[in-house]
């Protein structure tokens, strides 16, 4: 073993771990024993954060509770668009949150860095509206001639202080590295495009309230798309992502379709370095859980039919006896009261 | 009336007239696009709840934030785990959000309502369901004394919500999309802090708030005018007001001046001045130090005033100008033109007391909320739909009975005496310059309006920003106001000789016979300049 030997697998281990914990912010979502974050002390103690985000977090502790929030609606919609392929969008209870699929390269990792960038823009203008956050809006941007803002001009959209904060609080590990990667401009592209998903599916609405209620006045504003209208939008984007391969033009890096047949992705696409694993076999290295056991629908030729999910090795099959509710009673909130219903049910779960 | 302004006015300074109009235009058009700001603000809000653990809270009203804040949940599955019922909790939403204050200045408020409805297969929303709502408004003017109640009501509101896909399993956890409701409406911003709690109550029993779907969040919008746009607003006002005053108080001296009577059309446009000065005077001054809740009602009627009156003045100023030999210069042979227009403004202002009248005592109330008040609500609004109908298929008449018998007289001008074509082409011009002027004016306003309604607001040139709606507002409101001092200024009555220059000449040729002018409503009314000066010139 020779020192060069030596120093080459360190900085491997250095570079893999510098571009391994880029996402792993996600990981406040597991940290529910923490309660909320209200202490600047508390920024510290996070764990998945780098330097950089702890001071973010420092100045801005009050919105961390949304971030958390954020990070935690990432993961559920994550698992929500995944539930039948057969990557599934499983969290670990370690770093990384994803296991290493995230880490690398791959369309997987495209599609979560844009929900968890989509997700914290979300979460906080979410929190702006209620009102827990005390510096929104009318801080930045406002648009009015004269200092009294918001008397003189009202505030600007709540959005574009999510935006803005998602924007350095997500970007800032890829920004702080440089845009010298094609890592970290795929990275970029991906956040970018996730809060884009927001940004390009806002719903305008109008009321009118001239006299006798006419049109003559009319005021319009942006409303924040439904979260899962945004997961289902990002998971489009996820089915028709493109491959890309970082060239030089000029002095700059950018990334390009790797088969130039393909048309240039626009800034909403998003964009893949690596092809991915086929997720068949449990990899225990790579954070892969393999498919068996999951359950599958034989009927179907999808990926979610027994075939493709359990990637040829065929299934169990076993009748089993499910307890369901029906014929139920609701309220619009906290009372359900129903019937139980049993019925035979044919299980396939792949071997 | 005869020899108006403009007639005897050279053309040199008729441009010159029309030149300052102008700059004065461009001026209303700029102070709104380049001082004022956008005319309203559209502020989310997304209501906490709170739960109402009873006897634990000291105060009846929910705070969402800020010290003494009430319990809150996240959402409703944690309130399923901790057995909360449905009848517990409390939307609370303080308006504005926090380091902000409400402002007098902000003049009015009103605020929609939207649902956040998840899809559920077992729990859909039924057909016309009807959501009942508790409210509560409470105001207080600094952030620790206790809230004070403002009003209190049981509403109800129809949910039409549809789901665009299918209602599969695979769309659970999606959003219905449902049509905004009008929440509340507040006419006047007197206080600074605002608080909305807002129970939906159920009861089984009685069939309330049962099959309304998974209510997932509340969503509330709050629209208030902009406090810039409100100082604008009223500086343009305070500055029309005494201009249109004076030009008033100009026009009745100078007719009053004269030995005939003033005529229906002379009456008319005073009138016209009124109602523009009634429009003006800025009473709104007054909102900013007292609360009065009637202004939003009292504008609306001013401007229907104002509506009426202009569109009364059009064919009466029509009708005048019809030369068709019969005796008008009575407001009673405008009966079938001007009824119309008084009954659909009375529909209108009827139904604008049912919606903004009653809001006075209950800001929650909306007519649109039930069957009856929807239907009678739209019968108001379609009479009146038909009686503008109605109206403008007369004004369209008028005008174009106006111009057949320009065209007739045109042909025959040459044959008449001197004063009797001058007369004549004095009608024709005041008639087509007032025409022209008017359609100029109405097309500007459809322009800008379709403008800011397609616009998204404001333009960019370079640093400067163009808030396009609110330059519509003051330019189209600057617009009229220039309409009616123009009107009141040209069309008073002249006191200069009738064509001193044109009709130096051969004068004897044609006296004499002037004495017959029967069509037109100045004869009544003894001599006017044309007479004095034809009979001047009969004499000499």
């Amino acid at each position: 073993m020779t020192s060069e030997y030596l120093l080459r697998t360190l900085l491997m281990l250095i570079l893999a771990l510098f571009s391994a914990n880029a996402s792993n912010w996600l990981y406040l979502a597991k940290l529910s024993s923490v309660g909320s974050i209200s202490e600047e002390e508390t920024c510290e103690k996070l764990k998945g954060l780098i330097q950089r985000q702890v001071q973010i977090c420092k100045r801005n502790v009050e919105v961390m509770d949304a971030v958390r929030r954020g990070a935690q609606l990432a993961i559920d919609e994550c698992q929500f668009q995944f539930r039948n392929r057969r990557w599934n969008c499983s969290t670990l209870e370690t770093l990384p949150v994803f296991g290493k699929v995230v880490t690398q390269g791959t369309r997987e990792a495209a599609f979560v860095y844009a929900i968890s960038s989509a997700s914290v823009a979300f979460a906080v203008t979410r929190a702006c509206s209620s009102g827990e956050l005390e510096k929104c809006g009318c801080d930045r941007n406002v648009y009015g001639v004269s200092p009294e803002g918001f008397q003189w001009s009202g505030c600007s959209d709540n959005i574009a202080y999510g935006v803005a904060f998602s924007q350095s609080f997500v970007d800032v590990r890829e920004r702080s590295k440089g845009l010298s990667s094609s890592r970290a401009l795929m990275n970029l592209h991906n956040n970018e495009a996730g809060r884009k998903a927001i940004l390009n599916n806002m719903r305008v609405e109008c009321k009118c309230h001239g006299v006798s209620g006419s049109c003559e006045v009319k005021t319009c504003w942006k409303a924040m798309p439904p979260f899962r209208k945004v997961g289902n939008v990002i998971k489009e984007k996820f089915d028709g992502a493109t491959e890309v391969e970082q060239r030089r033009i000029g002095t700059t890096k950018v990334l390009v379709p790797k088969n130039s047949q393909f048309k240039p992705h626009t800034d909403e696409d998003l964009v893949y370095l690596d092809p991915s694993p086929d997720f068949c076999d449990h990899d225990p290295k790579n954070g892969v859980l393999g498919t068996a056991g999951r359950h599958c629908n034989k009927t179907s030729k999808a990926i979610d039919g027994c075939e493709l999910m359990c990637c040829g090795r065929g299934f169990h099959t076993e009748e089993v006896e499910v307890v369901d509710r029906c014929s139920c009673k609701f309220h619009w909130c906290c009372y359900v009261k129903c019937k139980q219903c049993r019925k035979m049910v044919e299980m396939h779960t792949c071997r | 009336m005869a020899g108006a302004i403009i007639e005897n006015m050279s053309t040199k300074k008729l441009v010159i007239v029309g030149v300052i109009l102008l700059l004065f235009q461009v001026f209303s058009f700029l102070v709104g696009g380049l001082i004022a700001p956008s005319p309203t603000t559209a502020i989310h809000y997304l209501a906490m709840k709170c739960v109402d653990a009873r006897k634990v809270q000291q105060s009846k009203w929910f705070m969402p934030w800020g010290p003494n804040q009430c319990n809150k949940i996240r959402d409703f599955d944690e309130a399923m785990v901790r057995m909360i019922e449905a009848n517990d909790i409390v939307f609370a939403v303080h308006i504005p959000l926090p380091n902000k204050e409400m402002s007098p200045w902000f003049q009015f408020m009103l605020v929609i309502m939207q649902f956040d409805i998840a899809f559920k297969v077992v729990n859909q929303i039924e057909d016309g369901a009807e959501v009942t709502i508790d409210v509560g408004l409470a105001y207080r003017d600094d952030s620790v004394s206790e809230w004070t109640e403002m009003a209190h009501s049981i509403e109800k509101r129809k949910l039409s919500c549809n789901f665009t896909t299918s209602k599969t399993y695979e769309n659970e956890g999606r959003y219905y999309e449902c049509d905004l409701l009008p929440f509340m409406e507040l006419g006047s911003v007197a206080h600074k802090y605002y608080l909305l709690n807002i129970r939906l109550p159920v009861s089984e029993r009685k069939r309330v708030n049962v099959g309304i779907g998974e209510i997932k969040d509340i969503r509330l919008v709050g629209i208030h005018q902009n406090g810039g746009f409100t100082k604008v607003w009223f500086a343009m006002k305070t500055f029309l007001t005494p201009s249109i005053l004076i030009i008033m108080v100009w026009y009745w001296r100078r007719i009053t001046l004269m030995t005939r009577p003033p005529v229906l059309l002379e009456k008319v446009i005073f009138a016209l001045g009124i109602s523009m000065t009634f429009i003006n005077i800025p009473v709104e001054w007054f909102s900013v130090g007292f609360n009065w809740t009637w202004m939003l009602l009292f504008g609306d009627i001013r401007q229907g005033i104002f509506y009426a009156m202009l569109l009364s003045f059009w064919i009466i100023f029509c009708g005048e100008h019809l030369m068709d030999q019969t005796e008008r210069n009575r407001f009673a042979v405008y009966w079938k033109q001007v009824g119309p227009i008084v009954f659909g403004s009375f529909c209108l202002f009827i139904f604008d007391m049912c919606e903004r009248g009653v809001q006075l005592k209950n800001p929650f109330y909306s007519i649109w909320a039930s069957d009856v008040g929807t239907e009678l609500a739209m019968a108001f609004i379609i009479v009146a739909g038909i009686c503008a109908c109605l109206y403008f298929l007369f004004l369209c008449f008028m005008v174009f009975q106006v111009f057949r018998n320009i065209s007739g007289k045109r042909t025959s001008l040459p044959a008449m005496s001197k004063a009797r074509r001058l007369h004549y082409e004095g009608l024709i011009f005041r008639f087509k310059f007032l025409m022209l002027v008017t359609l100029a004016c109405a097309a500007m306003t459809v322009i800008f309006f379709i403008i800011s309604q397609v616009n998204e607001g404001h333009w960019h040139w370079g640093d400067y920003t163009l808030q396009v709606n609110s330059a519509f507002f003051t330019g189209i409101y600057g617009m009229w106001n220039l309409y009616v001092f123009a009107i009141m200024f040209l069309y008073a009555p002249s006191h200069k000789r009738y064509g001193d220059e044109q009709s130096n000449g051969d004068l004897g040729v044609n006296s004499g016979e002037d004495i017959q002018l029967t069509t037109t409503i100045t004869h009544l009314d003894g001599p006017t300049e044309i007479y004095k000066m034809t009979g001047k010139e009969a004499q000499e």
